[in-house]
């Protein structure tokens, strides 16, 4: 967003299969977005090299034709020193560097204290693994076979996730990602970019219909007043609030203070996605009223005073936004279960009664809908960038974003010829470790993520019999050398414990995690993998827990504590 | 682009597709078993041969590359007659159970033996293949219906990536085996059913959709996968309000004809016992509104370290218009005691983006506060 004035996929997921070269990082493609680990196979399968920089052996490491395993937390080490031996190689874009970036003087002065042997020092991953990934990155080379594009230089796409973005410095990692290129020329073109794999079914679209503290729908500031005032008119409003509000993590903290008196929640489960439960629950505990929407009676839920049953996506039409910025449309394929109804119907209901309650009778006309087409148009109309959508033009395939009028087919390929932001910026980027440290009391680092089976907070999974049947009980994955420190064989049970709280889980014994590391996924309920993580030093600019780094240690639960 | 002439009709297409291909993108149906156009050609099932003008014998167009100038016949007396045979040979190892088998109407095999009037075979029928296996509560493999198409094989290996299963054996002991004939599970296997998508009989079957009506009887559905943010089409199978299956799309999608194990079988949460289907209301504020006579307090213990917490033990059922006049009293009368800013809301990546438009307008816009955030970070 910083770089080229907008946080998306770059690029679309189909253009995957035609890249001379992938680089993933940060993302277990092949469990958490199985279809695009397809693309990247068959691209993988036809000649194109596969470079996978990640602590942890994921899946997809098996394609791999470069597999780089920096310690965890240290891989910004490894992109900046690719980007310094692209800048000494001569390897970089300077056309597009001159005419379309600004900002590479500062960025190539701080990239000059980043060599490879720094790099390799710190990271543990040899120079010459970051030297060939940088050379196969930069020039898009293949493994073999021809190119499907006819440019001298081959195409080189990245793929990212939560593995670099949930971290204390989780910004300054995407931001190396954009740098990294632009750097190459690698971006404005098919099969090239710069792809956040988004991790849930409308993740993008919540975001781009204004569901953060800082933006409108269509990312206007909140702060810019230009924006306020075209709102207040399209929404016929007196006025709009224009502070940056609280996010989720920053809210339930002030939750704890008594400044945060209700929530009203919808469709999500914080006491196992959000950061160290404990907190979360005492904050929870604290409010004076809380709503809980939802489909199931959540963790979150019976903490709630009131309980809104919803329409699952099974149940409903409207639209969702996948991560290559395509509005789909849905269609309810079974009727919801008992009086349970979909959230817009919910909300728009609560919304009038608030309205006449706060005086406003005038307003609570607004909220009365005869469906989603009538919806979307009013959020297309509110929505710069979806401003050319209508649910007859979302038949059959979509549209993706910007699509700003009627005529305008979508966007497949941002930044082509020129960036979203008028000039790509390089943003100079130092490297920072981790903010919990480790120690002799909690030696290792636990990092948290998904499986194949199981989604986010396990609430529909853990209800799927066959899904289940494949993936019945948490386990935490744990290298042999740790775990013969603790005398734990696999399938033993185990306690995790970190500063915040403990976990009590079973073993995987494995050789995927590096030595010093611990995976437990976030999806089990008997062992809720936040109590564990912290929520004390968040990236300051994205304010994302650092869930993929946290400071933990090991205990059979026989075992009698030494301290 | 490359020019050639199928049936008579003049075709341009890019170098480097098949024959094959190049007909069925023009509209132009050559049978075929082994053939998928998101696959390695195999050649093995010969149904799709073609006379080609120069050319003594018949050739398999799936393995013929266009070339400019070819001059194609799909249909003749010979190549009838060829696939007649073909067809005939796969139905001496084909049990024709069609009145009774729950792919009839989709199987492609029944279509072609249809569309070639072949109503049995001529040979001694020998079902050499008896394997029956349910060993995962996914896709059942009923290897008497396989005809070794070797789609499964390929897409495994292919697409997927992790090739679980291959040929094993020779002749009549062919099959298609996980490695030593070993359970599913035990396999690389990531039961995601795209063998199951590909297979062109009852070789493979969701286990969801055994015995669960006629082809034809199902419903389609078309809407998004509710899971992660690729965004997948999928088509469910519905009667009487039930999805009986799931399966990729045959529109237009970013998914194509693949889909993951979520996608596929992990939509019967929807009819799990334990969803939320009326409005509930704490027991604590049901007794200090009057709803309730009982005097509850909440539980001091996390409901996580609760087994199987019971939500009827915390709440009692309300109508939805007691739901709406509590909340949007509470909310309120906060408003108007602590300001806007002392309400938050949390809306849903799971939710539409209808929804969440509509829930970051109550907050701002109603409520007039700007904390309104989501599991974006999450």
């Amino acid at each position: 967003m910083q770089a080229f004035g907008s946080g998306a996929m770059t690029n679309s997921i189909d253009e995957i299969r035609d890249a001379d070269c992938i680089f993933i990082t940060g993302s277990n493609t092949a469990e958490a977005h199985p279809v695009i680990s397809y693309e990247v196979v068959r691209a993988v399968k036809g000649g194109a090299n596969l470079i996978i920089v990640d602590p942890r052996r994921t899946p997809l490491v098996d394609h791999a034709t470069l597999y780089l395993q920096p310690h965890p937390g240290t891989d910004i080490y490894v992109f900046l020193a690719m980007m310094h031996i692209i800048i000494r190689e001569g390897w970089l874009d300077e056309d597009l560097i001159q005419s379309e970036t600004e900002g590479f003087e500062a960025y190539s002065e701080i990239v000059k204290d980043y060599p490879p042997e720094r790099a390799a020092l710190i990271s543990g991953v040899p120079e010459d693994q970051i030297q060939l990934a940088a050379r196969l990155y930069a020039l898009g080379e293949r493994a073999y076979g021809d190119s499907h594009y006819q440019d001298a230089r081959g195409h080189s796409t990245i793929l990212y996730a939560m593995g670099i973005t949930q971290r204390s410095n989780g910004t300054d990692s995407v931001m190396t990602m954009a740098n990294m290129s632009m750097l190459c020329g690698q971006v404005g073109k098919p099969s090239t970019g710069v792809n956040p794999l988004r991790g849930q079914a409308n993740v993008q679209g919540a975001c781009d219909v204004g569901c953060l503290v800082n933006v409108f729908p269509g990312y206007q500031r909140v702060t810019d007043e230009k924006a306020r005032k075209k709102l207040v008119k399209t929404w016929k409003v007196e006025s709009l609030p224009a502070e940056v509000g609280l996010t989720i993590v920053e809210a339930t903290h002030a939750a704890l203070e008594g400044k945060v008196r209700a929530m009203y929640i919808m469709g999500e489960n914080p006491m196992m996605s959000d950061p160290n439960t404990n907190h979360v629950e005492q904050a929870f505990r604290n409010l004076d009223f809380l709503v809980v929407q939802d489909i199931f009676p959540s963790e979150t839920a019976f903490l709630a005073h009131v309980l809104l049953p919803a329409a699952s996506s099974l149940e409903k039409d409207g639209t969702f936004t996948n991560s290559e910025r395509r509005v789909q449309l849905l269609q309810g394929v079974i009727a919801p279960p008992g009086e349970a109804l979909p959230d817009w119907a919910i909300t728009s209901a609560i919304a009038r009664q608030v309205a006449i309650k706060m005086g406003k009778d005038s307003a609570s006309k607004q909220w009365e809908f005869s469906g989603t087409a009538e919806i979307f148009d009013e959020l297309a109309a509110s929505t710069p960038i979806y401003g050319g959508m209508s649910f007859d033009r979302l038949e059959p395939q979509g549209l993706q974003w910007p699509c700003p009028d009627q005529e305008h087919p979508g966007t497949p390929i941002l930044h082509v010829g020129k960036f979203a932001r008028g000039k790509g910026k390089f943003n100079p980027v130092e490297a920072r470790d981790p903010a919990e440290k480790t120690d002799e009391e909690y030696p290792l680092n636990l990092s948290t993520g998904r499986v194949l089976y199981h989604y986010h907070s396990g609430t529909m999974t853990r209800r799927s019999a066959p899904l289940h049947w494949r993936e019945p009980h948490s386990y935490a994955e744990i290298n042999p050398e740790d775990a013969a420190v603790v005398d734990l064989k696999d399938g033993d049970d185990v306690d995790i414990h970190s500063r915040r709280g403990v976990v009590h889980t079973k073993t995987r014994i494995s050789n995927d995690v590096p030595p010093g590391t611990i995976f437990l996924a976030f999806h089990w309920r008997e062992s809720p993998a936040n109590r564990l993580t912290q929520d004390f030093a968040l990236d300051p600019v994205a304010k994302i827990p650092e869930y993929k780094f946290s400071a933990v240690r090991l205990e059979k639960p026989s075992a009698k504590r030494n301290n | 682009m490359i020019t050639l002439t199928i049936d008579g009709k003049k075709i341009q297409i890019e170098e480097g597709t098949n024959v094959l291909e190049a007909a069925l993108r023009n509209g132009i149906d050559i049978p075929h078993l082994c053939y998928h156009s998101d696959l390695s050609v195999s050649g093995g099932c010969r149904l799709c041969q073609v006379e080609v003008e120069g050319y003594d014998q018949p050739v398999t167009s799936c393995g013929m590359a266009c070339a400019e100038g070819l001059v194609i016949q799909t249909q003749s007396e010979r190549l009838t007659a060829i696939r007649r045979n073909l067809i005939d040979i796969f139905l001496a190892d084909h049990p024709l159970d069609c009145v009774t088998c729950d792919k009839a109407g989709s199987c492609l095999l029944q279509k072609y033996a249809y569309e070639y009037g072949v109503k049995e075979t001529s040979y001694i029928p020998i079902y050499s293949k008896t394997l029956y296996q349910d060993d995962n509560p996914f896709f059942i493999r009923d290897h008497q219906y396989c005809i070794l198409c070797g789609r499964c094989v390929r897409v495994c290996d292919e697409i997927v990536g992790v090739h679980a299963i291959d040929f094993a054996n020779r002749g009549f002991e062919s099959h298609i085996a996980t490695p030593y004939d070993g359970p599913m599970i035990d396999s690389s296997c990531v039961f995601c059913g795209n063998c199951v998508e590909v297979c062109p009989t009852a070789a493979l079957l969701p286990v969801s959709r055994l015995k669960r009506g006629r082809e034809w009887d199902l419903e389609r559905v078309d809407s998004i996968c509710g899971y992660c943010g690729v965004g997948c089409k999928i088509e469910y199978a519905v009667k009487d309000n039930e999805i009986i299956y799931a399966q990729a799309s045959v529109q237009e999608s970013v998914n194509g004809s693949f889909l993951c194990t979520k996608g596929r079988y992990g939509w019967d949460f929807a009819v799990n016992p334990e969803r939320l289907t009326q409005p509930m209301v704490r027991r604590d504020l049901a007794y200090s509104l009057g709803i309730s006579t009982e005097n509850w307090r909440l539980p001091k213990v996390s409901p996580l370290d609760i087994d199987k917490p019971d939500v009827d033990d915390y709440f009692i059922p309300v109508d939805w218009e007691t739901a709406y006049e509590i909340v949007s009293s509470k909310l309120v009368d906060i408003v108007k005691e602590s300001g806007p800013d002392a309400i938050v809301g949390l809306a849903s990546a799971r939710c539409t983006n209808e929804e969440n438009y509509l829930f970051q307008k109550l907050m701002r816009a109603v409520i007039g506060t700007n904390n309104v955030d989501h599991c974006a970070r999450l």
